[in-house]
């Protein structure tokens, strides 16, 4: 069985960095989802789409832009009107997605090699994520479950708020040893771990 | 002790000593110091030379309106020029110097410029530089041979040529509520609006919170004004929902109540703390924003009123009140109004003598009146000072009897000695951002000064902003304005009360006080009020052309102590009310923000690029990188000692002789899926892909609408509904933005989805006569014969262990075969088919052979499809479909792109064994100084090893038509000229019987 490769491998450094004297105030991780899936319903279908996703997922999609949800490594949450992200720590989503996904409700497209996932977690996530998106990442505005779609710079980036003080990005793999620098960068001045 | 320190009093801690130099001599302060405090405890008048005259200048004010004292803060070889000596925290190892002098600030050569005081009045560059009519120095050229003199002469300091290493930082906030200012009416509002438990950010640009309070020496709640102060700090950076940014300036009030603040983090230390940026800029997004951004004490203009020695009244009292520094020992007042008053009183009660009070209004209020008894000073009512005397430091002052209602001087001039003169010119609310929100600022004559316009954005002032009379109104207004931004009822809670003198809050008329010598407005920029006037004289009417031509108010302190003082003058002169004579706005920033900042982190390490999956498979093979975009491609695989040409040739020969591999996994990749997914291909794409079959690739041609050709690239049909479309490199976000909007706009009705998965896939060309042996030795599950694997076919199948998709497509001309599988799995399969490779000689190939390749078999890219060319023009006619319309088909053929002087593809072959340039003009004949008939350029050229020769691909005016005859090619900027041969751009294999073999 051969394992699929990081793009992080050389930037990969674990441990802990930057100013953590007085404790790490985030924990970077890179949680390496078997499956990253993308479910597209057809303009009208979104409801038998999120069907669909409950049948072969056992995820229950609030509906409503960005809305998700999240447990046991297993998530899902909207990306844009209509589209989901799905994430399942086991293989093989994408095929079992497409068999419950019929051809007029929407598509299925698999991602699992074309993102990859990183973890913030810790009492600076909000703080630090703060720095590179836009976004109001406080728990009222950004519950849990929910997702975004943002980027930064050029760096496109799906974000799931997994736990309180927990996030995970999804980032096109090529930007992702790029982006995981300047998240340790920015990251740096609260302490990090990395693990 | 120093010569200036007060024996007691302020808030500096006295226990702690901070060591600090200035123009390299050593220094100490206490901490609670600015450097202006600091160097004036120890005794220092002069601080910097002024823009033009070079004329001696002392400190102005306490905080960021402070037009003189600019220093440089060196740190290391990094310096940072202009920054207000009154806005820097000192710290051990402080290092600053002084500006604009030569060669020491007490000897300045430059000073002579006072004598020439007539020559250098407003608009004197613009009339004096104009220049000759005729001749090689004509018009501008003139000012642009004198201007290096003349900037050496005049300005500020200078930026040095060391990279500044220090770290900034973005961050972006979301509050309910921002407050801007943390001064008694400030911290009112924040204390009312948090109760409410709103998220709400306070920020002020002092170090630590108060604002006046922290001087004023009024009592507050029956507490001390500052310990009041402290303590509502101390409430508030408690509370949860509340984040307190001191030293943080919101310099910038933008649409939607966006805010830009700049968060200087750790300019108050020698080094930040491990991670720590010096600066953090900070994009606020609040709902509702309370200003409470107080007032900026103005200047009186009289002749020498920029003198060191003369200061702000506040800026006096905040000397002596919060550092506990003496400006002068012996202090005269002058003013307009009550304020000043206090200031007296501080000044003596922290052991200075006032030596008088020359105020131009005849008669004063009671408090006022109780508060001068009080310094035992004598009190000049209905005069004026007409003129400041000293050197580096103020000597005395000349009062006379003055009118202020008609500004008529009379009696005989009078000397007063001292060596501090205050004034007070009355006060400007600081209303910046609520202009830059929007709106334009009201005249109140009775305060005579311009006040907030009403809101056109969600903000509620409060405070010295609104014009509040005093203290005590200024945290009621406060109060109110936290609780309606909180949208909180109104407090039953008793209002704070505050004591102090009841000063009357109307100042005089703000008059010039019209006598011999230069009295400055601006004193940044040296414009003086007879330089206000001449421009009057000079017909200038407007108050902005006005200070464009004298540059009032353009210096690094925007005017902030000068605007009225110009208006006022202005106005006079045209006889009109100061309203009548314009109003100025304001724009953003309210106060200088460090480029640093601004920029942000985006470069070096830090700059986002983009890897493939087999990227340090290619750096560890010794691959020289080569960014192409955001990406980077291996260039080329080198031997030691070989040069790029060398390198190049040697894998591209091994190409057409054996096998070589490139990475191809930045061709953009987009999933085409849905039941109308056929039918929007062959909208996009100018040929038919409805007729392709599944398990085949095609090569498509995109036009832009307007019928010039954009994106090139096979797409690959795995399934009825499902499709692969590929893309260049470069254009990859474009074309998907492009597909984007033709689903989101033009055809809703498509059932198609689009989904980039150009980072799912790792790609693999694999190309040479051995291509097809290398795969049929490692790949499983699938034949790769020709009857498997026929030209343009797809199969899927196992290398390694891992699932494969291959199509038989070729970009090089060989028998080529792209190979694609997961992105996690590239470098294993890379190294497979290397492996696979050996027996044949593979070798991988970079950007420098790929190209060799494509331009000997006259593939066009970028380079030709360049925004210019049509298809026509690329001799791509063939893949015009006349069976459908598509993208661009209805304006491709209008007359402008079929005109026979277009631009077409040809070869070009170089005659004289030297390398071509792209980029070359194309022209026929002349020499490299008057070159021929420019008939074109070269677009891409490389050493063939095919055919032995330089060749090219260049756009000819004529195209084929063309072909045999002799043109040269001219590089001016390479100085290089010579002949070449125009050929067809299909130098090699034009049958294409080796990728078909």
């Amino acid at each position: 069985m051969v394992e699929p490769l990081s793009p992080l491998a050389p930037a990969w450094k674990p441990g802990s960095h930057g100013n953590f004297a007085a404790g790490v105030g985030v924990v970077l991780s890179e949680t390496r989802p078997g499956s990253i899936v993308e479910a597209a319903a057809w303009h009208g279908e979104e409801k038998k789409l999120i069907a669909a996703i409950r049948k072969s997922t056992g995820l229950s999609l609030p509906d409503g832009a960005g809305a998700g949800t999240y447990s046991g490594g297993k998530g899902a949450f909207g990306i844009a009107p209509g589209r989901f992200l799905l994430i399942d720590q086991a293989e093989g989503l994408a095929a079992r997605l497409r068999e419950a996904v019929a051809a007029d409700t929407g598509t299925v497209t698999d991602l699992s090699h074309g993102r990859t996932a990183i973890r913030v977690a810790g009492p600076k996530a909000e703080w630090v994520l703060s720095k590179l998106f836009a976004i109001d990442f406080a728990l009222p505005a950004f519950p849990v479950g929910s997702g975004v779609s943002t980027v930064h710079h050029d760096i496109f980036a799906q974000i799931q708020r997994t736990g309180e003080d927990a996030f995970d990005l999804y980032v096109f793999r090529s930007f992702a040893r790029s982006f995981w620098k300047m998240l340790g960068h920015s990251t740096e001045e609260v302490g990090y771990e990395v693990r | 002790m120093s010569p200036r320190r007060a024996a007691s009093g302020g808030r500096i801690d006295r226990a702690r000593t901070i060591r600090f130099t200035f123009d390299g001599r050593a220094y100490t302060g206490h901490a609670g110091d600015t450097l202006a405090s600091a160097l004036m405890a120890n005794g220092a008048t002069l601080f910097g030379r002024s823009f033009k005259y070079h004329r001696p200048r002392g400190v102005l004010t306490a905080g960021i309106d402070e037009p003189n004292a600019l220093v440089t803060i060196l740190s290391g070889d990094v310096r940072e020029p202009n920054i207000p000596a009154t806005t820097v925290e000192i710290y051990d190892g402080l290092s600053a110097a002084s500006q604009n002098r030569f060669p020491s600030l007490g000897f300045d050569i430059g000073a002579v410029n006072q004598l020439g005081g007539k020559l250098l009045s407003a608009g004197f560059y613009y009339k004096t530089f104009m220049g000759p009519v005729v001749g090689p120095l004509k018009g501008t050229r003139f000012w642009m041979f004198c201007e290096h003199f003349i900037r050496r002469a005049a300005g500020l300091g200078s930026a040095g040529y060391a990279a500044d290493d220090a770290r900034y930082e973005k961050m972006n906030a979301f509050c309910d509520i921002l407050v801007v200012g943390a001064g008694p009416a400030g911290l009112s509002a924040a204390k009312a609006a948090a109760t409410a438990g709103h998220r709400l950010i306070l920020a002020d640009l002092d170090a630590t919170l108060g604002g006046s309070a922290k001087w004023s020496g009024e009592t507050i709640d029956g507490k001390d004004a500052a310990g009041w102060a402290e303590a509502a700090a101390t409430e508030l950076a408690a509370l949860p929902n509340v984040r307190v940014l001191p030293r943080t300036t919101v310099w910038g009030y933008y649409d939607n109540n966006t805010l830009a603040a700049l968060e200087r983090v750790a300019d108050h230390r020698l080094t930040p703390g491990k991670g720590e940026p010096r600066h953090r800029h900070w994009t606020i997004r609040a709902d509702t924003v309370v200003l409470a951004s107080g007032a900026f004490e103005r200047t009186l203009v009289f002749p020498g009123n920029d003198r060191p020695g003369v200061m702000l009244a506040s800026a006096a009292e905040r000397y002596a009140n919060e550092y506990g520094v003496l400006p002068g020992n012996n202090v005269a007042i002058f003013t307009n109004n009550d304020s000043a008053y206090c200031a007296a009183a501080a000044l003596r009660q922290a052991g200075a003598s006032i030596a008088a009070i020359i105020d131009v209004r005849p008669d004063i209020s009671t408090a006022a009146r109780d508060l001068a008894a009080q310094t035992g000073a004598e009190l000049l009512l209905g005069h004026a000072v007409i003129k400041a005397e000293g050197g580096k430091q103020l000597t005395g002052i000349k009062v006379q009897r003055f009118d202020n209602s008609t500004g008529v001087l009379s009696g005989e001039p009078r000397s007063i000695e001292a060596d501090c003169l205050a004034i007070s010119g009355g006060w400007s609310p600081v209303v910046h951002l609520a202009s830059q929100a929007g709106g334009k600022p009201e005249w109140d004559a009775d305060r005579q000064a311009f006040m907030p316009p009403p809101a056109t954005q969600n903000w509620i002032g409060a405070g010295a902003f609104t014009g509040a009379a005093n203290t005590e109104t200024a945290i009621a207004e406060g109060r109110k304005a936290g609780e309606k931004a909180a949208g909180a009822k109104a407090s039953r809670a008793r209002p704070v009360k505050v004591f102090a003198p009841a000063l009357d809050p109307h100042p005089a008329p703000y008059r010039e006080i019209r006598a011999d010598g230069k009295a400055f407005v601006d004193l940044q920029h040296d414009v003086t009020a007879e330089d206000v006037r001449l421009a009057h004289r000079e017909g200038f009417v407007s108050v902005e052309h006005l200070k464009r031509y004298t540059t009032l108010g353009m210096a690094t302190d925007q005017g902030k102590t000068s605007n009225v003082p110009g208006l006022a003058i202005m106005a006079d002169a045209r006889g009109l009310s100061i309203p009548e004579a314009g109003t100025t706005r304001f724009r953003p920033p309210f106060a200088a923000v460090s480029l640093g900042a601004l920029a942000g982190e985006r470069y070096g390490d830090l700059r986002p690029d983009r890897l493939t999956p087999m990227h340090d498979w290619h750096v560890e093979q010794g691959a020289r990188m080569l960014p192409a975009g955001l990406w980077f491609r291996p260039q080329i695989y080198g031997d030691p000692g070989e040069t790029v040409e060398q390198a190049y040739v040697r894998e591209a020969k091994a190409v057409r002789e054996s096998v070589g591999m490139v990475d191809v996994s930045t061709l953009g990749k987009i999933a085409v899926q849905g039941p109308d997914a056929a039918q929007f291909l062959d909208r996009v794409y100018t040929n038919m892909f409805s007729t392709l079959a599944v398990g085949k690739a095609r090569y498509g041609l995109m036009l832009r609408e307007d019928g010039i050709a954009y994106d090139d690239g096979t797409t690959w049909r795995l399934g009825e509904q499902e499709f692969l479309m590929t893309t260049t490199t470069a254009n990859a976000g474009k074309v998907m933005q492009q597909l984007e909007y033709y689903l989101d706009i033009v055809w809703p009705e498509l059932k198609v989805h689009l989904t980039s998965v150009s980072d799912e896939w790792a790609g693999a060309a694999i190309a040479g006569p051995k291509a097809r042996d290398v795969l049929a030795a490692c790949v499983a599950g699938t034949k790769v014969d020709n009857e498997a694997l026929p030209f343009m076919g797809i199969v899927h199948g196992q290398i390694d262990g891992v699932k494969v998709m291959i199509c038989r497509l070729s970009f090089s001309g060989e028998m080529a075969f792209e190979v694609y599988c997961g992105a996690g799995f590239g470098t294993h399969v890379w190294e497979a088919l290397m492996q696979a490779g050996k027996p044949f000689g593979i070798v991988p190939y970079g950007m420098e052979a790929l190209g060799t390749l494509r331009i000997e078999k006259g593939h066009v890219t970028g380079a030709e499809i360049d925004g210019r060319t049509t298809a026509r023009d690329l001799y791509l006619d063939w893949m015009l479909s006349k069976k459908k319309p598509f993208a661009g088909s209805a304006v491709m053929d209008r007359d402008g792109l079929l005109s026979p002087s277009r631009l077409k593809l040809v070869g070009v072959v170089s005659l004289d064994d030297q390398a071509l340039a792209g980029g070359a003009h194309i022209v026929t004949g002349g020499s490299l100084e008057q070159p021929g008939e420019d008939i074109g350029h070269i677009t891409a050229v490389c050493y063939s090893p095919a055919l032995g020769k330089y060749i090219g691909l260049a756009l000819v005016k004529g195209g084929k038509e063309r072909i045999g005859r002799r043109a040269w090619s001219c590089d001016p900027v390479r100085k290089r000229f010579g002949p070449i041969q125009i050929v067809s751009h299909h130098f090699y294999d034009p049958e294409g019987s080796r990728m078909h073999g």
